[in-house]
Order: C-alpha cells, then sequence, then structure tokens
C-alpha cells in the first residue's frame, strides 16, 4: 500500500500522456499533463472537443491507464494497482456522475444510490445517506425505479450515489448534457450545495460556460494539453477564454 | 432487402454462430440416429449376405409361435429329414442348423456375454459342408459328444485355446467339453458380438435341444437348377401333414435381415422419439434467440422503417436470415450427427460387438431430411419474431432504450389457462372413466397451457425463486433476481426446454418408483423361501431346468422350486406361460390361490389369476387349449384360480396370468427355461453351510446367481434401473439443448446489458461479483424451468401410472430421490451454464461500455 499523504490535493496528475492507436494512426489524446484537484474544491475542466477532457477524466479516475505519467487519488498511485484494487478503490474512493445512462434499471432509486456501498458490502454512514437523500431530494422517489423517474431525477440519484459513499473525489462528464437548462441548473446547485455543505471534492467535465462557472476553478485543455486555468469564473469571460482555444 | 439480411448476418457473426449452435444441436441428433441406425442396418444386412452367400435352399418347418417382443420359437424337425433332402436331385450338400441356448464359461469361471441385455449367447452346429457358415481358423470341426468348437471371439475372450477343456450350461444342464476348433463367422470373429459354442450335429440336438430333432436344413444346390426349382423339388418329397417348407437363398437371407432390422426397429423408434423431442426443445431455442435479436435489433429496424422500408421487407429480411442459419446450422448439424454415429458405433465396440466394418453409411435421405427438417424448423421458429420485427412503429428508433419490456397481454394469460383447463377437464373426464387413448390429448393440452402461459408466470416465480438468492448475495443477488424477472418472455423461453426435459424426466422417475415400489411388494408378499437364484437371461434362454432339481440334493435344503416359461399359442396369439414345479411350489411362493394346493396341480391342468378367468370367460372347470412350440396341442383344464395377479412388472419376472405345471410339456420337443430357482432352508441347519453349499453347485455349473431373499427382491427392482439408464441417457440430450439455450440468453443478454455492465464496474463492482450476477440468474432461470417442470412430471408420472392401472400398476409413488436430485442438478446446470456468458460479462471493457451512445 502507498502510504497516505496528509495533503489536501485530492487527485493530481504529472506528465500524463495518453497515446491511442498504432504507427500511422496516432492519437496523443494527452500530452504531459500535470493538473491538481484540490480538497473541498468544485473543478471543471473545459476545452473544444477532442481536446482530452474525458481521456484526462477516465485515466485519473482509475477507467482507463496512462501511456506514461503518473495519476494519483489520494496519494495512492494508479499505475501499479490491479484491476481488482482499482475497483475497490473506484467503489471507496471516487464517485462517478456520467452524461446519460448512469443507473442501474432493476433497482430502485434507493438502491442506486446506495450501491456502491451495496457492493462493498458495507452500511455507510446512515445519517450522512439520509443527509444526501434529502440534498437531492429525493425521499418521496425512493422505491421508484429508473425508468419511472425524469432525467433530472435520474442525474439527481446518480449524484447521490455519487456522494453515498463520501468519495475522496466526485467525477462528473457533462452531468448536464443532455438535461433541458432549468433542469441542469437545478442539478448544478445540487453539486455546488454539496461542495459547500458537504465539503465534497468534485471534477467536471463540460462544455458549457454557464455549467462551468458554477466551478471554483477551471482547467481549460486543448489538443491534450493543459492550456491555462481560471479562478472564480462567470459565463462570460469563460465564453471568451473558449473563443481563444477555438471551439 | 436481401443485401441488408446479408449484412445482417455477416455484421453479427456471433449472433449467427449462436443461432446456428441451436440448430446444429436440433439436427445432430436427427442426423446422428439416422446415420447410426443406416450403418448398423448396412453391416447386419452385409453379414447376412456373406453368412448365406453359399446356401441355396433352406428347408424348415411351417410352424410357429410368436411372442412379445419379437421372440419366436419354431418347431423342430426331425434329424432324418437331412439325409432324405440330401437324396433330392439337384441337391450338392446338406447341413443340419440348429439355433439354441448355450453359454460359456471362461476359465476363470465367469459365463461369456453380458448379462441380460446383451447380445443372445447360441449353441449351435458346425460340420464339414460345401456353404458352411462357419471356417476353422484353427483346430478341426467337432465331432462326437464331447467336442466343441468356440467362435474366435469368445476362444480368445474365454482364455482358450485348442485342447482346453471348456464349460457350457445349455437347457440339458452344465457340462465339460474339449475345445477342438476355433471357427470364425463370415469374415467375422464373432457376429453381432454373439457367443456361439459349436457342436456336431447329434451333439448339439442332445445337449441343447432334443435328441433326433434339429432347426433347419441348409442346403447347396448342384448348380443344375435354379434355386426355387430346387425349393419346389424338396417341399415335393415331404407330406403336407408334415408342415415342411423350403425357403431359397435369397428368401432366408432377405428374412433374417428383415428380422434383424424388426429387433432394431425398436431401438430406431427408441432413437426417433428421442431425437424428436431433442429438435422439439431445440426449435425452442431457436425461437428464443430470433425473439431476442428481433428485439435487440429493434431500434435499427424502426430506423429502416423511418426512412421508408416496409413492414414486409422487415419480416423477409429477418426470414431470409433464417433460412441462411437453417441451411448452416443443419450443414454442421449433419456433420455433427455423423460424429455422433461414430461414437454411437465406437460404444457398440466397447460394449463387445464385433460388427463387420462396412464402413459408415450416410444415406441421401439423411442428406435431405436433416436440412430440409433443419431449414423448416429454423424458419418456422424465426416467423414470429420477423412479424414482430415488421410491426415495430417507426418512432421505436427515436426512444432510448427498446427492449422487450412489454408484459404478458390478458389473451396470452386467458389461453393458457384455458388450454391448462380443457387439458385437466380431458384428463378427468379419463379418471372418470373415458378411454385411456384421450390422455394424450390431456397431457398435450395441460404441456401447452403451461408453455403459453410460461411468460405471465416467469415474472412472479423467478422473483419468488430469487429470494433467498437476494437474501444470501446481496445486492448481486438483488440484480439477479431482477434480471430474470426483468423479462419474462425471455426467461419463460429459456426455461421452457428444461422444463420439457425435467418433466420427461420427473415422469420416467415417477413411473420406475411406482413399478419399483410395487415389485417390491409383490415379491416381499409372495416369495416365502430363503434364498434365490436368479439369472438375468431373459426371454432367450435362462437356467437350466435341472439346476432346481441338483438344487434340491443338497444337505440342509428344505425344498427348492425352479419358475419358468414356455412360449405356447392360445388362439393365433402366441403366450408366454408360466412353469411351475407343484410338488415344491407351496413352500416357497405364495400367489394367493383360492382354495386349491399348487400340489394338486396335474400335468392336463392350469391355473389362471381371476382376473385373466373372468377377462376371458374360463372359470374353474373350464377348458384351455394351447399348442406348444412343437405344434402339438394339450387340452387344459382350468383347476383353480389365484390372486396376485402381477401382469404389469411380469416383464420383472412376476408369475403372470397363466401357470401349467413342467409335466404337462414333458417330452414335448421344445425350449424351456427357469428364471429363478426359490430355496427354504430347513429347520435348524446352517444357513451359512446351506449358502456355501449352493454357490458351490451354481459355480461348477457356471450359471445362477445366489442372492438372499432381500438381495433378490432389490435386484428384481433394480432391473427397472436398467431401462431407466437408457432413458434417462437419451434425455440427457434435451437436457444438453436445454442447457446450451440458457448459455445463448445469457450471452445475449450480456451483450445487451453491456452499459449496465461497465457503469456496475465504474461505480466499483468486481469481477467476481459480475460472475455472481450472472451466475445467479442462470440459476433462478433453471431452477423456474426444473420447479415447474417437476410439478408437471410428477403429473404425468400419475396420469402414466393410472393408464397403467389395467396392466396391474396399482399404486403411484413420489419420486422423491429424483425430485431433490433434479433440483440439486438444476442448480448445478444453472452454475455451470453461466460460466462462460459470466466470464464474457468481465471482459466488458467499462470505457467501451460508457461510451456507446
Ligand atoms: N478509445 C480511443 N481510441 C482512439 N482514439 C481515442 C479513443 N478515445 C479517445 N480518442 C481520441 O482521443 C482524443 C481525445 O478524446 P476525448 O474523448 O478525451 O475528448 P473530449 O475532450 O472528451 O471530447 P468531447 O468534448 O467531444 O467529449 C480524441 O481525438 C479522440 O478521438
Ligand atoms: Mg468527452
Amino acid at each position: 500500500m502507498t502510504p497516505r499523504t496528509t495533503s489536501t490535493v485530492a487527485g493530481r496528475t504529472r506528465g500524463a500522456t495518453k497515446i491511442f492507436g498504432q504507427r500511422d494512426a496516432v492519437v496523443r489524446a494527452l500530452d504531459d499533463v500535470s493538473v491538481e484537484f484540490r480538497a473541498g474544491e468544485f473543478t471543471a475542466i473545459m476545452g473544444p472537443s477532442g481536446s482530452g477532457k474525458s481521456t484526462l477524466m477516465h485515466c485519473i479516475a482509475g477507467l482507463d491507464d496512462l501511456t506514461s505519467g503518473t495519476a494519483e487519488i489520494d496519494g495512492i498511485d494508479l499505475s501499479g494497482l490491479k484491476d481488482k484494487d482499482l475497483t475497490e478503490l473506484r467503489r471507496g474512493k471516487i464517485g462517478f456522475i456520467f452524461q446519460s445512462f448512469n443507473l442501474v434499471p432493476t433497482l430502485t432509486a434507493e438502491e442506486n444510490i446506495r450501491l456502491p456501498l451495496l457492493l462493498g458490502n458495507e452500511d455507510g454512514d446512515e445519517a450522512w445517506i439520509q443527509r444526501v437523500i434529502d440534498t437531492v431530494n429525493l425521499r418521496n422517489r425512493l422505491t421508484h425505479r429508473p425508468s419511472e423517474l425524469s432525467g433530472g431525477q435520474q442525474q439527481r440519484v446518480a449524484i447521490g450515489r455519487a456522494l453515498a459513499s463520501r468519495p475522496h473525489i466526485i467525477f462528473a462528464d457533462e452531468p448536464t448534457g443532455n438535461l433541458d437548462s432549468t433542469t441542469g441548473t437545478e442539478i448544478l446547485k445540487f453539486m455546488r450545495r454539496a461542495v459547500d455543505e458537504l465539503g465534497q471534492t468534485i471534477v467536471m467535465v463540460t462544455h458549457d460556460p454557464v455549467a462551468a462557472s458554477y466551478a471554483d476553478r477551471i482547467i481549460f485543455l486543448a489538443d491534450g494539453k493543459v492550456a491555462g486555468e481560471m479562478v472564480e469564473p462567470d459565463p462570460g469571460k469563460v465564453l471568451d477564454r473558449m473563443k481563444t482555444l477555438g471551439d | 432487402m436481401f443485401r441488408i439480411a446479408l449484412k445482417n448476418i455477416l455484421g453479427h457473426k456471433a449472433r449467427l454462430v449462436l443461432t446456428s449452435l441451436a440448430v446444429i444441436l436440433g439436427t445432430a441428433f436427427l442426423a446422428g440416429t439416422s446415420v447410426f441406425s443406416a450403418t448398423l442396418d448396412r453391416t447386419f444386412d452385409n453379414l447376412f449376405q456373406d453368412v448365406f452367400k453359399n446356401i441355396d435352399g433352406y428347408v424348415r418347418s411351417a410352424e410357429v409361435v410368436e411372442g412379445d417382443f419379437g421372440l419366436q420359437e419354431r418347431t423342430r424337425i426331425p434329424i432324418e429329414y437331412v439325409d432324405k433332402v440330401r437324396a433330392v436331385p439337384g441337391v450338392a450338400d446338406v447341413s443340419p442348423d440348429i439355433q439354441a441356448f448355450a453359454r460359456i464359461i471362461a476359465k476363470d469361471g465367469k459365463p461369456l456375454g453380458s448379462e441380460g441385455n446383451g447380445p443372445p449367447t447360441f449353441g449351435s452346429v458346425a460340420e464339414e459342408f460345401k456353404g458352411a457358415l462357419w471356417t476353422i481358423v484353427d483346430g478341426a470341426f467337432p465331432k462326437g459328444a464331447n467336442q466343441v468348437a468356440l467362435d474366435e471371439a469368445s476362444a480368445q475372450n474365454g482364455g482358450y485355446v485348442v485342447g482346453d477343456t471348456v464349460k457350457v450350461v445349455a437347457q440339458a444342464g452344465s457340462r465339460d467339453f474339449t475345445l477342438v476348433g476355433i471357427a470364425s463367422y463370415g469374415d467375422v470373429r464373432s457376429p453381432g458380438g454373439a457367443t456361439f459354442a459349436l457342436f456336431d450335429a447329434d451333439t448339439a440336438a442332445e445337449f441343447l435341444g432334443k435328441p433326433g430333432f434339429i432347426d433347419a436344413i441348409l442346403v447347396v444346390g448342384d448348380g443344375t437348377r435354379s434355386d426355387t426349382e430346387l425349393a419346389g423339388d424338396i417341399d415335393a418329397i415331404f407330406d403336407p401333414t408334415a408342415r415342411v417348407e423350403t425357403l431359397t437363398g435369397a428368401e432366408i437371407t432377405k428374412e433374417t435381415q428383415d428380422d434383424i432390422g424388426q429387433a432394431l426397429s425398436f431401438f430406431d423408434l427408441l432413437l426417433n422419439t428421442f431425437s424428436a423431442i431433442a429438435l422439439g426443445v431445440g426449435s425452442f431455442v431457436i425461437y428464443n434467440v430470433f425473439s431476442i435479436s428481433a428485439a435487440q435489433r429493434q431500434r435499427e429496424n424502426a430506423l429502416l422503417r423511418a426512412i421508408g422500408a416496409s413492414r414486409k421487407q422487415i419480416s423477409r429480411s429477418m426470414l431470409i436470415e433464417s433460412v441462411v442459419v437453417g441451411v448452416v446450422g443443419s450443414l454442421a448439424g449433419l456433420i455433427g450427427g455423423v460424429g455422433i454415429s461414430v461414437g454411437l458405433t465406437g460404444l457398440l465396440e466397447a460394449l463387445g460387438i464385433d460388427t463387420p466394418n462396412s464402413g459408415l453409411v450416410v444415406p441421401s435421405s439423411t442428406v435431405v431430411t436433416t436440412l430440409v427438417v433443419g431449414v423448416l424448423v429454423t424458419v418456422a421458429s424465426a416467423f414470429l419474431p420477423a412479424r414482430r420485427a415488421g410491426r415495430v412503429p417507426p418512432l421505436a428508433a427515436m426512444r432510448a432504450t427498446a427492449l422487450e419490456t412489454t408484459g404478458p397481454g390478458r389473451v396470452r394469460t386467458r389461453s393458457g389457462l384455458g388450454l391448462i383447463g380443457v387439458g385437466l377437464a380431458v384428463v378427468g373426464a379419463v379418471i372418470a372413466g373415458a378411454s385411456n387413448s384421450w390422455l394424450g390429448v390431456g397431457i398435450l393440452g395441460v404441456f401447452a397451457g403451461t408453455i403459453v402461459l410460461g411468460p405471465v408466470l416467469a415474472r412472479p416465480m423467478a422473483l419468488f425463486l430469487g429470494r433467498p438468492a437476494a437474501a444470501m448475495r446481496g445486492v448481486t443477488g438483488t440484480m439477479a433476481r431482477q434480471n430474470a424477472a426483468r423479462n419474462p418472455k425471455r426467461t419463460a423461453r429459456t426455461a421452457s426446454p428444461v422444463l420439457i426435459g425435467v418433466a420427461l424426466v420427473t415422469a420416467v422417475s415417477a413411473l420406475a418408483t411406482s413399478i419399483k415400489g410395487q415389485i417390491n411388494e409383490l415379491f416381499t408378499d409372495q416369495f416365502k423361501g430363503d434364498y434365490a437364484i436368479s439369472t438375468t437371461i431373459l426371454g432367450f434362454g435362462g437356467l437350466s431346468p435341472s439346476l432346481a432339481d441338483d438344487i434340491n440334493t443338497i444337505d440342509g435344503v428344505s425344498s427348492a422350486t425352479g419358475i419358468g416359461t414356455i412360449l405356447v399359442k392360445i388362439g393365433d396369439k402366441g403366450r408366454n406361460l408360466t412353469v411351475i414345479s407343484p410338488s415344491t411350489f407351496d413352500a416357497n411362493y405364495d400367489i394367493g390361490l383360492v382354495g386349491i394346493d399348487a400340489k394338486t396341480l396335474d400335468s392336463n391342468g392350469i391355473l389362471l389369476s381371476e382376473k385373466w378367468s373372468r377377462n376371458n370367460d374360463k372359470p374353474v372347470g373350464s377348458t384351455v387349449t394351447v399348442t406348444l412350440a412343437d405344434g402339438t396341442e394339450r387340452t387344459l383344464t382350468v383347476r383353480g384360480l389365484y390372486t396376485k395377479d402381477d401382469a404389469a412388472v411380469r416383464g420383472w419376472r412376476g408369475v403372470g396370468s397363466r401357470v401349467v405345471s413342467r409335466e404337462m410339456f414333458a417330452g414335448a420337443n421344445l425350449q424351456s427355461f427357469d428364471f429363478g430357482i426359490y430355496v427354504s432352508v430347513s429347520e435348524g441347519a446352517d444357513r451359512a453351510k446351506v449358502r456355501a453349499a449352493l454357490q458351490a453347485v451354481l459355480d461348477d455349473q457356471g450359471q445362477g446367481k445366489l442372492l438372499s431373499k432381500t438381495e433378490y427382491i432389490d435386484e428384481q427392482a433394480g432391473e427397472v434401473n436398467q431401462l431407466l439408464g437408457l432413458i434417462y441417457g437419451l434425455l440427457s440430450l434435451s437436457v444438453i439443448i436445454a442447457v446450451v439455450g440458457i448459455i445463448i440468453t445469457l450471452l445475449l443478454s450480456v451483450f445487451e446489458r453491456q452499459r449496465e455492465i461497465g457503469l456496475l464496474r465504474a461505480v466499483g463492482m468486481t469481477k467476481s461479483q459480475v460472475r455472481t450476477t450472472v451466475r445467479w440468474e442462470s440459476v433462478i432461470t433453471s431452477l423456474l424451468g426444473a420447479v415447474t417442470g417437476i410439478i408437471l412430471g410428477i403429473g404425468l408420472g400419475w396420469t402414466i401410472v393410472f393408464a397403467l392401472r389395467d396392466q396391474g400398476l396399482t399404486s403411484f409413488q413420489l419420486p422423491a430421490g429424483a425430485t431433490v436430485l433434479i433440483m440439486v442438478m438444476s442448480f448445478v446446470v444453472g452454475v455451470a451454464a453461466a460460466v462462460y456468458p459470466g466470464w464474457r460479462a468481465t471482459r466488458v471493457d467499462v470505457l467501451d461500455a460508457l461510451v456507446i451512445t
């Protein structure tokens, strides 16, 4: 086991490089990316399509491995881990919110929220879970199955699931991409609350300047490289910045 | 559209393989059994073609008694006829022929040939003769009362070389001979695995049958006239009252071939029945695969519809696909079938049945039948799914998920319940007295109704059966349970083949358990002695009638009685009479004689079961005329009746409906063997010593198996197990197909749920948890089929037992052991079927799964 460091960095990459394909069809999806995600912070990752946002997220979340460089979660270097340890890490330390198809259709909303705990055969912190349920405002939908929930409700369940196990860090890949703007705003507010009230660390990939403006900090990617950073963003500034990246 | 269909097939190779697999399994057994029968038929045809190659005529009695199961006994002819035939102009050479029961005892004291259902063990004649069936490969032809020759295989298996002393058991008892020759038959070492002890004609007649009589005369002509003319000339020298007939060489060849064909036809029927069952079960799997793949393609089809394809075009494209799959699968099934038949032939060889190798026969009819049946079944199975595919609304393309989620309709519930209701009503009517032949209709109704109702039942049953899994396995169990219940139609279709297989196995077990229970009761009730000497030889041969006399001379045996059987004609029907020795019978056996002692049964009397007496209107004092196998008639007076009729279990050596004394046919020219000898030990005798003495006699004679009363009863009941084993073996094929059906469905489901699995893996499900989920879904599906199958099977078994009540099967017994075993097995099957799909599920790439849009 890698010893746990007491840094305030929830996750980071150092010189992360990811190359897809072979010989003539090589794509350098990540090119020497070194980033840090601080604990208790809401970070957004932005960049043009194909700039490597999703790839970065997958690699740091232990869903994919880097070609070179390192990725760390809570001080643990992911490159040395076997599938079983990675799975356990994802279950215990990481939460996920995807753009769509976030839930297991055969399980109820509550079961979906508790899923990581159930998979780990853990009871979790019941008071916390109740608080999460209230935070995402799903108390009266707990026994419903995903097919009986609206898109926004489904995403709220996904947030609830991401929060339930008190993960070290939550990754969200375009969580509002499939929602109308009102529902999207609602979801973003929930995420913001999770950071502010529950002290959660969240990393969100998004295209939407408005969405990004809910974050504390934005990291810009272009062509697989870090192209800058913005603290305390607002939609106007973000939009200007995006234009210079050539989206 | 044809192009789209082809693209579809080639674009989904895995699906093609899975669908074809179902077709292959269904057709392989069909092709395999048909190739096997054809090969076997040809083999025997060739054998007898060879054997009778040099024979121009065959003289025998025209008098014959035919019994059940193709058994027959032909009247013997006097040996003097041989010289009469030899003198007929145009006859070059003749030889007497006898084929009777004889058992060769190997050097180690064990009888040769398999006990019971193996090929027969013969005693026969081998003499110097122009048309000789037997060629001596070592030594010489046997001559005189002390000489024997053996077929090559028997000599080898018995460990004998020329010059050795060989013990042979036949009707006349057990006797030692000197081995003077080793012979081959045609060009095989032993025909069809039978064993042959060969003697000169006089010795054979005396030892195997009756001195001075033979079965037939083989004739070789001198070529001056045709076989037909020669046969006519031979017939002409006999008085019509002698009842002699002469067959030409071609006729006897054909008749023997046909007889073998007849003997094999039961076997063929059995194989055909089971290949039909296998095909039926297979068609369920095919139907299921097409339904699932149609559902999985719903969006694709909807898109095609949206851009202008017609319903017909969509359906046709799927039907074209099914034709291709049918052709490919049937062809592969044909090849697999040839493999199966090679396996079956290998099995025969392993059982010691030496067949002349005429090579594999693949009749063109098999090729045509397999292809036609395979394609028809496939296309028929694809018909409904194809129509459904055509009906998909173009709008379905816009929906996010378009799976088979529609619940079962009310029409289905009604028609399912209706069919079951009608079926049960018909069964009820039969119980109330309608003809048994209606039972089939009733059973079919209940089965069809259950299968129609399947999708309605599947969800609640899967949820119920999945409860322990959910309780034990937490969230993985819960998901497995929900997965099994989420597509009730699919689950029902997957479980149906299991249901059919299990129902049949359960019914057969119920029948067997009931028969065994009854046999047990019967013998406990009837057998009064201490020991039994049994033989597993049934039908052809048995224990020498002299053995009981030898046993009676043993010190400490108070009495021993032999029970045997003879074949006679009553009216024109062949019937078996049970043969007893009246003086010793009562002491050892109780058949519930009413007011009469078996001792008083004389040679002109017969005892009848009350039922037979009633059904045939033969009260005490009336007469029954029987024709013996030697053509003579006896008129027997009914001396008494008995209550313990056990005709249903007659196959397992009960006493049957008609009993005569051994004296009745004393001196007649026919075969009679005992199937059991029952022994009582004298009061105060040392049982261990008596048992040892009995064993010593049996060892010395090389026949019979000594059993205590309880051992004997167990053994009688155990014989049912042999038949059971065969049926289980054949049914296991359907079970294999059912298992493959589960595997295919699981694979398709795993494929369909890739995203879900990817998501689960992303949020922390381990590979072993993925496997657990698939495993429990499989177990729940398999148990679903098994539980329903067991319920139906018990009902079916009860119905069959009920239908046999007139045959004397009176009590139904639950096959408790078999039921438990089936449940355990279906659990194991569920686990085993999930291995590969479970592994596939763990191979789902998390990122790929999440990225699919
Ligand atoms: N499995 C893969 N095989 C080959 N190339 C890939 C693979 N996954 C991603 N890429 C390539 O890597 C680059 C970065 O992809 P990535 O999905 O990270 O982009 P993104 O920033 O998330 O884009 P978007 O905003 O469109 O989601 C792209 O050029 C993409 O084509
Ligand atoms: Mg992306």
